[in-house]
């Protein structure tokens, strides 16, 4: 016998109110658990989606480019100098797994008798398959779903509903009609090779071409490019590299001058910078240093993972809450009932810190017991969703929950109901040693 | 040697404005292995008395001396560890922990207050529960038991630590005549094996008619003192 079992044999002496209090404490842990794996699990499929099939995890511009960005402008396109410094740099890094060099335009695609407008990235098709791995798998069947067969010069890829406008398909030739940055229109003929789905949306207008056609099209003649998009070996150190790749940036000297542009005052993208107008060296055509941005400066998903994160975050309280106010009322009843008793134990010479510890104890045993039960319950729920391979459509992209065990959040949920029935239990526990036995013994 | 001092010990129950006095005055001494008796009407100052003695209140006035300690001087601590290790109770309601066996509730004491190993705990307990009589019982809870076995339950655990003294406030009020008897003549035995000092406060003439000495309170003063059986003898009278 001890004060545990003493305290087990009190929680069981009222059946009905601890299986109660344990029930909401269990449901609310579980809850914790459900919503912390499929919430992640929705979270990291998106990101993996949109950084595997179109921003990549951390994207290089130049400077005032992105908030420019809805004009796909040809004028602030990373200068061949600077592209030089970057590859040296990312070859040099250990932690980049792949990176791709890319020029964004905007074009006008035409079947010689339907023509509308379109935006092209011009890639190097090995390089964008391994720094985008899942790009490949929104290529419909017929045509272009190998890295070989991918936008290889004289081919494009176009996303499915412009082909389904223009009545395209694989092997349709189409005219594709772009103006240069000195603002002489040039036009190719080139062959559909493969149709997407609509990567950037329902309304999706993004096509791929190879970077050498891009580059004939808009007689870019000297290596510039409009972007790099970066693939990470390991995601989760997203920032720590972002950040020191703009600091990396930002220590090498001048690569150039004049209307190319140069390499001076290179800095960090940050999310103050979307939408703000051009600098005013943007604004003279001559934008001078790079911007770095993560995939989360890019995409609007941010916000909705921000949003998760936040109601995690909701539920996290909620159940603290009905940790704190169940224990609480158990603890409180049980003292009030118990006040006899607290009598009897220390007139026998309980000491009054054995007496706060028996009540802690008892609080704290409800509290474990319901957040290890709770944890067993949360982890088959989500083991059952897993198995279940349930499907979601998140605008154009199709998610298969596949939610992970969440070890660090059944190792807060617990850790939170403990610290949480303790805090409940102090207060009757401390009435309780504070008792005089005197007192207590008259309520017999 | 005496196991029981008091000097002039005064006791006031304060309400507001309102003052009332249970004791007034006190002076007492008793003598250690006596079965000692408590009388008198209810408000007399008997609980309050034996609450004094029990380190369970302190006295607004005077010394109180138990076991040669001057427990007026404990503070909260020191007086639940003066209790473990001094002094047993025996109360009216018997008051025994209804989540442990009666096994568990004669042990308690001696694993939440002594700390003794195990091997000699289970000794002393089933020692103390043959000797009251009541070893049979010992995996039954107390809503199992009679009123006859809690009190002897709570006798055996009243002595299982060895105390100087016990103190037992109406230990026979809820028992029918002839437990109340067989209660009263376990303790008395107990007194005579284990020396231990018991002292009582009761109305039962079957208790005070077992007292080597009988004290009489009236308005919180000591009336009257009594030895053996005369003081009954003499109420009847």
């Amino acid at each position: 016998m001890n004060i545990i079992k003493i305290a087990i044999r009190n929680l069981l002496r009222f059946k009905r109110r601890t299986a109660l209090t344990s029930f909401l404490i269990v449901l609310g842990v579980a809850l914790v658990i459900v919503f912390g794996g499929v919430g992640n699990s929705f979270k990291s499929e998106v990101i993996d989606s949109l950084t595997g099939t179109s921003l990549g995890d951390i994207q290089l511009h130049k400077k005032g480019y992105v908030s420019s960005i809805d004009n796909l402008p040809l004028d602030r396109n990373i200068p061949p100098q600077a592209v030089k410094m970057i590859e040296t740099t990312l070859d040099a890094n250990p932690e980049i797994a792949a990176y791709s060099e890319r020029i964004r335009f905007g074009a006008m695609i035409s079947n010689f008798q339907t023509t509308t407008n379109i935006r092209f990235t011009g890639v190097s098709p090995e390089r964008e398959i391994a720094t985008l791995p899942k790009l490949l798998e929104r290529v419909q069947a017929g045509g272009g779903t190998t890295v070989d067969t991918f936008v290889p010069p004289g081919s494009i890829a176009i996303p499915q509903n412009l082909a389904a406008g223009l009545g395209l398909k694989v092997g349709s030739s189409v005219v594709v009609v772009a103006t240069n940055k000195d603002g002489s229109v040039n036009g190719l003929t080139l062959r559909v090779g493969g149709i997407t789905e609509n990567i950037s949306g329902p309304s999706g207008r993004d096509g791929f071409m190879n970077i050498e056609d891009a580059r004939s099209l808009l007689q870019i003649d000297d290596g510039q490019i409009t972007e790099v998009a970066i693939r990470l070996k390991n995601f989760d150190k997203l920032d720590s590299i972002s950040s020191r790749l703009a600091q990396g940036f930002g220590a090498m000297p001048s690569a150039g001058g004049g209307s190319k542009g140069s390499m001076q005052g290179l800095e960090t993208g940050a999310p103050k910078n979307i939408g703000a107008p051009p600098s005013p060296s943007g604004a003279n055509g001559n934008p001078s240093g790079l911007e770095v941005h993560t995939w989360a400066q890019l995409s609007p998903f941010a916000s909705v993972a921000q949003i998760i994160t936040l109601l995690l975050i909701i539920v996290r309280i909620v159940l603290a809450f009905i940790v704190l106010t169940s224990i609480l009322n158990v603890m409180i009843m049980s003292l009030y009932e118990r006040i006899g008793e607290i009598g009897t134990i220390a007139s026998m010479g309980t000491t009054p810190s054995k007496i706060l510890r028996l009540f802690l104890t008892e609080g704290l045993a409800l509290g474990v017991l319901g957040a290890i039960a709770g944890s067993i319950v949360g982890t088959a729920i989500l083991l059952v969703i897993g198995a279940m391979r349930s499907r979601i459509t998140f605008g154009n992209m199709h998610v298969v929950l596949t939610p992970q065990i969440p070890t660090a959040e059944i190792g807060l949920a617990i850790v939170m109901v403990v610290v949480i029935s303790a805090l409940a239990s102090l207060q009757p526990a401390i009435k309780a040693s504070r008792m005089e036995p005197v007192d207590a013994l008259r309520h017999v | 040697m005496y196991v029981v001092e008091l000097e002039k010990v005064t006791k006031v129950y304060s309400s507001g404005d309102l003052a009332v006095p249970a004791l007034r005055g006190i002076n007492l001494s008793l003598e250690s292995g006596a079965f000692i008796s408590f009388v008198g009407p209810s408000g007399s100052g008997k609980t309050t008395l034996l609450n004094l003695m029990g380190c369970l209140d302190k006295a607004t006035e005077g010394g109180v001396r138990i076991a040669g300690e001057d427990v007026g001087r404990l503070d909260r601590r020191q007086s639940a560890q003066f209790r473990g290790a001094n002094l047993g109770f025996i109360f009216q309601n018997f008051n025994l922990l209804p989540v442990l066996t009666v096994y568990e509730n004669v042990e308690y004491p001696l694993i939440m207050i002594r700390k003794e190993p195990a091997a000699q705990r289970r000794k002393k307990v089933r020692e103390i529960l043959e000797r009251v009589g009541i070893l049979d019982q010992e995996g039954k809870f107390p809503a199992q038991l009679s009123g006859g076995q809690k009190q002897r339950v709570a006798v055996a655990r009243a002595l299982v630590t060895d105390p100087k003294i016990v103190l037992a406030d109406e230990p026979t009020a809820n028992l029918d005549h002839a437990t109340a008897f067989a209660v009263i003549a376990l303790m008395h035995e107990m007194r005579e094996k284990l020396h231990t000092t018991f002292i009582f406060a009761t109305h039962d003439q079957k208790v005070v008619s077992k007292a080597d000495i009988i004290y009489s309170i009236e308005d919180g003063l000591i009336a009257g003192t009594q030895t053996n059986g005369a003081f009954a003898a003499a109420e009847r009278a």
